[in-house]
């Protein structure tokens, strides 16, 4: 016993054990992506920035005005303004602010929407939402449904 | 004509050995470490205050924010009390899921874990092999809940979602690969000289000391007392599975790095046995629309990866709570430093921070 400790400490044989197990890691397949140039796969259920979206078969915007979601935001960052509509029937969506800057992406306004199955709000995939000033995290209707331009980054 | 003269040395509040915006006024002599002053409070958001202003949906998120290492057990605290408070039951399959996410949260903080304090410690290998099993975890998580780290993964009542398909089997596979992979840590460090060098008998809190300062988690284990919620106050549906609480014995860094390292195969054993019960079924309990507790005060904990994670919130019947406060295990186990680091060299109270695993996040709230 003692003789193999001894060995051990001279021949410093748990540092080859270590240097052997990050040999072996040389050649694992590498796992990183060099960002902007490749980009992950998300999961379906990722949460980027919310947005709104239109019902996909008759292209009417699905929001019912109901401010459910700007009332459970923690955040207090949507604002909505509706009116009656003229025929009496429901709310019309007159602007539907998100401030990007104030969202934690938390994903509850989500959960309350009516509109079921298809939620008028939806957590979407976009997340390169960059600016330079604040004034232009204060998304508006138009583009929370239709969605700002992505830039594509080439080398 | 020559004399010597103790110096105040200020460590952090930007230091990377400090794990976040931990300020230490060092009093040193020569290189040994004579008095420490821990100043905090850089990461103060006033999580509680603000959640006497939000309803007990809105909180959930805020929760994310204070350990954010280990997010899912601050969720899992939070809606826990919450339901405790209201009576609510939870579907089992939503709580075997909460179990098995919780537990693989724990592997995941305890990686990170282990990266940094090799790192501080000068083994930086270590840290690159534990964030890429640490990576297949948050892509489990961001597959289940959407997100890499503020999860908001859990509801009061019981989850959001199922999870997706094909999870499980993802998860079998890190089960099944991950045993190995430790085997790589362990080679590089338990018998490494260095390593023991740097821990072996570096920052002794012993149980008497440990206890009087309320350490709770691997650092009170490390010391020998057995005590962890799982087991003493099982909460969930812990009481269902085997599981064994690692114990050290001599107090010191590498008996906490030991206690760790069992806790996250103990873990594994845990995630393992309840994909294998997964019961079938609903995964939302039956919960009001509005929350509104019972007037009442609850206290309730969970065992995070740091320690004992306490939630206490008083409800006047309203949908906001009264006053909510969180017991922080970071912050309680960060007084346990000045006592750790005293007539040590400075180098080790780098260790010391390393093995006491604080977020501090967690710590000023
Ligand atoms: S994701 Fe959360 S913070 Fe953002 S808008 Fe929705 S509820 Fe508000
Ligand atoms: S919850 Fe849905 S339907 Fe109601 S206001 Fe928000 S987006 Fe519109």
């Amino acid at each position: 016993m003692k003789i193999q400790a001894f060995l051990q400490k001279v021949l410093l044989l748990e540092l080859w054990q270590g240097m052997w197990v990050t040999l072996k890691n040389q050649f694992r397949p590498h796992i990183t992506v060099e960002y902007p140039k490749e980009t992950v796969e998300f999961p379906p259920r990722f949460r980027g920035v919310p947005r709104l979206r239109k019902d996909p078969q008759t292209g009417e915007e699905l929001c019912v005005s109901c401010l459910l979601c700007e009332a459970i935001c923690p955040t207090e960052c949507i604002s909505i303004v509706s009116e009656k509509r003229p025929d009496g029937k429901g709310k019309q969506l007159i602007s539907f602010t998100i401030n990007y800057e104030r969202c934690c992406f938390c994903g509850l306004c989500v959960d309350p929407c009516p509109t079921k199955p298809i939620t008028a709000i939806y957590m979407s995939h976009d997340y390169e939402f960059a600016g330079f000033d604040r004034d232009s995290y204060v998304t508006a209707r138009e583009e929370l449904v239709d969605g700002k331009p992505v830039k594509i980054y080439t080398s | 004509m020559f004399r010597t003269e103790m110096m105040d040395i200020n460590m952090g509040p930007q230091h990377p050995s400090t794990h976040g915006v931990l300020r230490l006024k060092l009093l040193l002599d020569g290189e040994t470490v004579t008095d420490t002053d821990v100043l905090i409070g850089y990461l103060h958001r006033g999580v509680e205050k603000l959640c006497e202003s939000k309803n007990y949906h809105m909180i959930e998120p805020y929760t994310d924010r204070l350990d954010y290492v280990a997010a899912m057990y601050e969720n899992l605290g939070y809606v826990e009390t919450v339901e405790k408070l209201m009576g609510i039951t939870v579907p089992e399959r939503a709580e075997y899921i909460r179990v098995i996410t919780a537990e693989l949260q724990r592997i995941a903080s305890h990686l990170v874990w282990l990266g940094t304090h090799a790192l501080d410690i000068g083994a930086m290998t270590v840290f690159f092999y534990c964030f890429r099993e640490r990576e297949i975890l948050l892509d489990l998580f961001e597959a289940f809940c959407g997100a890499r780290l503020t999860y908001n993964a859990y509801r009061i009542g019981g989850l959001p979602w199922d999870v997706p398909p094909g999870w499980t089997d993802r998860v079998r596979h890190f089960v099944k690969i991950f045993p190995g992979r430790q085997q790589e840590y362990d080679t590089l460090l338990t018998k490494n000289r260095i390593w023991l060098g740097r821990t072996k008998g570096v920052g002794i809190l012993k149980a008497g000391d440990a206890i009087d300062f309320g350490v709770s988690g691997p650092c009170l284990r490390a010391a020998g007392v057995s005590y962890d919620v799982r087991k003493a106050h099982p909460y969930s549906v812990y009481d269902r599975f085997l599981f064994d609480i690692p114990t050290g014995e001599n107090c010191d860094t590498y008996d906490r790095y030991l206690v760790r390292m069992e806790e996250m195969r103990q873990s594994l054993r845990i995630v393992q046995q309840a994909l294998d019960g997964l019961p079938a079924g609903e995964v939302m309990g039956k919960v009001p629309k509005r929350i509104k507790p019972p007037v009442g005060e609850v206290y309730h904990t969970v065992e995070g990866p740091r320690g004992e994670l306490g939630f206490y919130i008083v409800s006047q019947g309203e949908d906001k709570p009264y006053r909510m406060r969180f017991r922080s295990p970071s912050f309680v186990n960060l007084q346990a430093l000045p006592h750790m680091v005293k007539g040590s060299l400075v180098a080790d109270v780098v260790a010391v921070i390393g093995t006491l695993d604080i977020v501090l996040g967690d710590v000023d709230r």
